[in-house]
C-alpha cells in the first residue's frame, strides 16, 4: 500500500476540508454582486468562450441544415396552409393592440405588468456539468441588463439573470435545481389558477409545478404562464403546457408537471427583459413603517 | 517556452468543456444520458503524473478555482475535488507502469473520483437530485467512455511535450 499522506500532509488535508466547508458557506449567501475579480475573471473568459462557441455551433449548424432538407418538403406544405391563418391573426392582434392602447390611455394607466423592453444576446456557453444549469451570453452591465431580470428565447421562458459582470452575464435555466429559483406562474383558463414553478424532474424531463390549490381544476395540455407577481419578471410569458398532475405528498395542493415551452438546450439567441412596470423599493418601504 | 504552453492549453481544454462539447451534447438528439467533458482534469493527470504530484494540486486548485467561479455557483467543491484527485492520482502512477493503457486507466480513474466526489458535495447541499443507480448509468459511464477517448486523442502529442518540459526543468 502507497503512502499517500505523511502527517504532515494529513494536517494540511484537515486545514483544507475547513477552508472548504468555509468557502462553501460563504457562497451559499445570497449574493447579488460579483466581486471585482470574479468580474474580471468571468469577462476574459467570456472572451475566449465565444471564439470557440460560434464556430462550433455553426458547423453543428451546417450538419443540423443537411438532414433537415430531407423534411423540407413536407414542412414547406404545412407552414404554407398555416401562413392564412397567421395573417387573419396578424390582423385581429394589431386591432386588439390599438383598441388596448386608447382604452389604457382613457384609464390614465401607464406601466403595465406586461410591458417590457427587449435586450437581444447571444449564447457563448453552457457550465459543463449538468448539475448546475448555468448559460452564458454576451451582454453585461454595461448594457443594462441587472440580475433577476427574466429572459426568453422565441418559444418561451427560459430562466432569469443570475450574475452579470461588465460584458458578460451568467443566466440560471429554469430547470436548475437550486432553492432560491421560484417562480410565481399562473395556468389560465376560465378561472386564474396560482402556484409555483418549483424545480425539475430530469427523469421526466418537466418542470414541477406546485402549490396549486385541490379543487382546481387543471387539464393536460393546458398553458401555464408567468404571473408578473411577485419579482421583476413581466406578465404572460409562455413557461410550458401541463403533461400530468398529481396530489402531492400531503394531499393538500397538486403538483403539476410541465413540458417546458422552449427547448432547453437548443438555445442560440435569447432575449433579456426589463420590465417597465417600476418595482417595490424595499428600503423606502421600511423607511415608512418605521416612521 | 514549453513552460508557458501547458496552462495555455489546459486553459483551452477548460474553454472547449463549456463551449464546444455543448454544441455537440447528447441533449440535442433527446439521448437519455449525459457526457460531462473533463479535459482539463485530464490534462492535469498527465502533467502530475509525468512531472511532480505538486503540479497536480497547483493545477488543480487553478483550474477547479476557474471551473467553480465561473460554471457553477459554489465556491470550493470543484477547487478541493480537483487538486484532491490530481494529487491522488499521480502518487498513484508512481508505483505502476507508465505507459499509454495505464495513462487512460488512471485518468479514467480520475474522471471517476472527481464525478463522485463532486455528486457526493452536491447532494449534501441539495443540488443533485438523482440517485445513485441514474448518476452511474445514465452520468457516469458515458463520461468516463467521453474522457477515456479524449485520453486517447491527446496522450502522445501531450507526452511528447511534457517530456520536453521534464527535460527543461532537470537541466535547469
Amino acid at each position: 500500500m502507497p503512502q499517500f499522506f505523511s502527517n504532515k500532509r494529513l494536517i494540511i488535508l484537515l486545514a483544507s476540508i475547513i477552508v472548504l466547508v468555509a468557502m462553501i458557506g460563504f457562497s451559499m449567501k445570497d449574493r447579488e454582486e460579483l466581486s471585482w475579480p470574479e468580474q474580471f475573471l468571468k469577462d476574459t473568459v467570456g472572451v475566449s468562450q465565444s471564439l470557440f462557441y460560434k464556430p462550433a455551433n455553426s458547423i453543428a449548424g451546417f450538419f443540423e441544415n443537411l438532414t433537415e432538407m430531407k423534411h423540407m418538403y413536407q414542412e414547406n406544405k404545412q407552414l404554407k396552409s398555416k401562413l392564412d391563418e397567421y395573417a387573419q391573426l396578424s390582423v385581429d392582434v394589431q386591432e386588439l393592440k390599438k383598441e388596448n392602447k386608447t382604452l389604457k390611455s382613457q384609464l390614465e394607466k401607464e406601466a403595465d405588468l406586461t410591458e417590457y423592453k427587449v435586450k437581444e444576446a447571444s449564447v457563448i456557453g453552457r457550465s459543463p456539468d449538468r448539475w448546475n444549469k448555468f448559460i452564458f451570453v454576451n451582454k453585461g452591465y454595461r448594457d443594462g441588463v441587472k440580475p433577476k431580470m427574466a429572459v426568453v428565447s422565441p418559444e418561451g421562458f427560459i430562466g432569469k439573470v443570475a450574475k452579470v459582470s461588465a460584458f458578460h452575464s451568467t443566466i440560471q435555466l429554469i430547470s436548475d435545481n437550486d432553492r432560491t429559483n421560484r417562480i410565481s406562474a399562473i395556468a389560465e383558463s376560465n378561472k386564474r389558477i396560482f402556484g409555483m414553478i418549483e424545480g425539475y424532474d430530469s427523469k421526466k424531463q418537466a418542470l414541477l409545478f406546485k402549490k396549486i390549490p385541490v379543487d382546481a381544476k387543471l387539464e393536460k395540455g393546458q398553458k401555464v404562464i408567468t404571473s408578473g407577481l411577485g419579482e421583476v419578471f413581466p406578465r404572460g410569458l409562455l413557461i410550458g403546457t401541463v403533461k400530468e398532475v398529481k396530489p402531492d405528498e400531503y394531499g393538500l395542493t397538486k403538483t403539476a408537471y410541465l413540458k417546458p415551452s422552449a427547448d432547453l438546450y437548443d438555445l442560440d439567441h435569447v432575449m433579456i427583459l426589463d420590465r417597465s412596470m417600476p418595482q417595490v423599493d424595499e428600503n423606502e418601504f421600511k423607511a415608512k413603517e418605521e416612521e | 517556452m514549453n513552460r508557458i504552453l501547458l496552462p495555455f492549453i489546459t486553459y483551452i481544454a477548460f474553454v472547449a468543456e463549456s463551449t464546444i462539447m455543448q454544441v455537440l451534447a447528447p441533449e440535442h438528439y433527446n439521448w437519455g444520458f449525459q457526457l460531462i467533458p473533463h479535459f482539463s482534469l485530464v490534462l492535469i493527470i498527465l502533467i502530475s503524473c509525468y512531472l511532480k504530484p505538486s503540479y497536480g494540486i497547483v493545477y488543480g486548485m487553478v483550474f477547479g478555482l476557474l471551473t467553480d467561479l465561473i460554471y457553477t455557483d459554489l465556491i470550493g467543491v470543484y477547487m478541493f475535488s480537483t487538486a484532491l484527485v490530481a494529487y491522488f492520482i499521480s502518487v498513484l502512477s508512481r508505483y505502476l507502469f507508465s505507459n499509454f493503457f495505464v495513462a487512460i486507466l488512471l485518468s479514467a480513474a480520475g474522471a471517476a473520483g472527481l464525478e463522485f466526489m463532486v455528486y457526493g458535495l452536491n447532494s449534501l447541499i441539495g443540488i443533485a437530485d438523482t440517485n445513485i443507480d441514474s448518476f452511474f448509468y445514465d452520468r457516469l459511464l458515458p463520461t468516463l467512455i467521453l474522457n477515456a477517448v479524449f485520453t486517447i486523442l491527446v496522450y502522445y502529442p501531450f507526452a511528447k511535450l511534457l517530456k520536453k518540459v521534464r527535460k527543461a526543468i532537470h537541466e535547469n
